[in-house]
């Protein structure tokens, strides 16, 4: 047997395979690897064993520049993603040996549908993920706040469609604040990229008073928890002021510990002069957030894959804020639009959504607060109506009242003097009465009298004893008194004899006894 | 004194004139003490009216 020159060997081969495999073929295969270099694509076609990661078939494939300028549009606007690792794809080929370099299947075209076939197939299966764990609906149950101003914003730094969300944002009439939490809209970095994100805003959104007072005196902008509790989901553990104030100045962000006690998790309690030594610590200037927007700066390649991965729909669906996704796109929405709360084409279209949004709220403060005021104006010029209706009936109401009241001691008054003069007509016609009995009876007592001291005198004039003297009689007087018996008498007692006129003393001599 | 106190004390006052329960010599001294209380409730009503109306007037 002759011995053969590689390149005669090689040579054979490339023959061989010209002659059998002189067709065009379409192949359906994983790309392990995709570049491009010089205007060409360079590709690693792998087809592993189903349900494993094992490779059964490897090859690589080349599209030249000719082909590559006109694929490469097509297939992206099509897809909406770049040619990239792990995506499955059905490309058109013909074999190629050259001596040289070897084996290649060369591309000349690649059929987009297929992979927006897989790309969808995928998507259905993060989906049902989704669903089966329940997160599917989680975004779309939450509510914008009404008062839906602090925005976390994740986007690109620097990139223009951020830069039209702010100007939108700022040209509007509402105080909106937008914090950036940068990430890589693009490319293989994109969904760590955004989760990291997340959980930078989500670390912030921790930093909150979990209960208790929170009060602020909007001069001085100083915030100050009055009582209660007060965690942050740092690494370090959970920080817990038990009493005690805080302040921060607004324009360092820096929240300080002015006094009272704290504790960690990791190390216990810990007493006020443990707070002395290390003074500030720096939370988060912004306390919380209203709601979450993704937005993708306008130019970009339409290089959607970072947005449908399961990974980054879990994070998004479990989210606590609202998220507003902005990541524009023609085709098909990708998954992360389908988890998040609102999905919009545009960042401007974000914002526009945020500021009606804010003017719908206004409009219904405006709405209620012309309605507050016409219904009180109502009420007031109602009861005001009342009132002067009321006022204007009292001054009759009472001048009856007094017109009663007046009647009523007039009447007193009239029986008061009524009862006063019967009474002393009553007192008078008995004094009249007791006078008139009076006179009478003096009369009668004194005729009485009069007669009675007639007769007395009458009889007092009889019984006169200078009448019997005159007759002749006389009265003998012993001692005074009236000698009516001889007996009494003995000679010698000396008598006084009183005549009519004048008197004559006497001596006894004899006494003749009867 | 309250205007009802007042309006009882002349109804006890009449009452009792009318019952004849004063001596004679009481009854100059209730009838002062009934005229005095008649003014009294006729002023009390006086200064009620004006002072509605002024109120009133204040109001409008």
């Amino acid at each position: 047997m002759n011995t053969l020159s590689l390149y005669e060997l090689n040579s054979l081969v490339r023959l061989t395979i010209e002659q059998t495999l002189n067709r065009e073929y379409w192949v359906e295969a994983e790309l392990a690897e995709a570049r491009e270099s010089r205007g060409h694509c360079y590709m690693e076609l792998v087809q592993k064993e189903e349900g494993s990661n094992t490779p059964i078939a490897r090859a690589s494939a080349k599209c030249w520049r000719s082909s590559w300028m006109m694929i490469q549009p097509h297939f992206e606007r099509v897809t909406g993603q770049r040619l990239h690792a792990g995506m499955k794809v059905r490309l058109k080929v013909y074999a190629q040996f050259h001596e040289a370099y070897g084996f290649s299947w060369i591309v000349t075209d690649i059929d987009p549908t297929f992979t927006l076939g897989d790309l969808a197939r995928r998507r259905q299966e993060i989906i049902r993920q989704l669903k089966q764990e329940g997160v599917f609906d989680l975004q779309r149950e939450l509510q914008l706040p009404l008062f839906c101003l602090r925005i976390a914003v994740i986007s690109s730094e620097g990139a223009a469609g951020y830069g039209d969300f702010c100007k939108q944002l700022n040209e509007s009439k509402f105080a909106f604040a937008a914090q950036l939490f940068p990430a890589v809209m693009q490319g293989e970095q994109t969904e760590a990229s955004i989760i990291e994100a997340l959980n930078q805003i989500y670390k912030s959104l921790e930093c909150r008073v979990k209960s208790g007072e929170f009060a602020t005196a909007s001069e001085s902008g100083e915030w100050r928890v009055e009582s209660g509790e007060f965690a942050t989901a740092s690494e370090s553990g959970e920080w817990r002021v038990k009493s005690g104030e805080f302040a921060t100045a607004p324009e360092s962000g820096e929240w300080r510990v002015e006094s009272g006690e704290f504790a960690t998790a990791s190390e216990g309690a810990g007493q006020g002069d443990a707070v002395a030594n290390s003074t500030l610590y720096t939370l988060h200037s912004t306390l919380n957030f209203d709601c979450v927007v993704i937005i993708r700066g306008g130019g970009a390649t339409a290089d959607m894959s970072g947005f449908d991965t399961l990974a980054l729909a879990e994070n998004v669906a479990q989210f606590p804020l609202p998220i507003i996704t902005g990541i524009g796109h023609d085709r098909d929405e990708c998954v992360l639009d389908m988890v998040s709360h609102l999905r919009v084409k545009t960042p401007t279209a974000a914002a526009d959504i945020l500021i009606n949004h804010a003017q719908q709220v206004l409009d219904r403060i405006e709405d209620n607060e012309q309605r507050i005021v016409l219904a009180s104006q109502n009420q007031l010029s109602t009861l005001n109506a009342q009132l002067s209706m009321l006022s204007q009936r009292i001054p009759p109401l009472f001048s009856l009242v007094r017109t009663r009241e007046e009647a009523r001691t007039q009447q007193l008054l009239q029986r008061m003097e009524k009862a006063c003069d019967s009474r002393l007509i009553r007192s008078e016609a008995k004094l009249s009465t007791l006078s008139s009995l009076l006179s009478t009876l003096n009369a009668q007592f004194i005729v009485s009298h009069r007669h009675r001291l007639e007769l007395l005198s009458q009889r007092l004039l009889a019984l006169d004893p200078q009448r019997i003297l005159d007759r002749g009689y006389s009265l003998t007087l012993h001692q005074g008194k009236a000698v009516r018996n001889a007996s009494a008498l003995q000679a010698g007692d000396e008598l006084q004899t009183r005549l009519a006129e004048g008197t004559v003393t006497s001596v006894v001599t004899y006494v003749a006894m009867p | 004194m309250k205007y009802e106190e007042a309006l009882q004390q002349l109804e006890t006052i009449t009452r009792r004139m009318e019952a004849g329960e004063y001596s004679i010599d009481e009854l100059t001294e209730q009838l002062k003490n009934a005229q005095k209380l008649i003014k009294l409730c006729r002023d009390k009503l006086t200064k009620t009216d004006e002072e509605i109306k002024k109120i009133l007037a204040k109001n409008e």
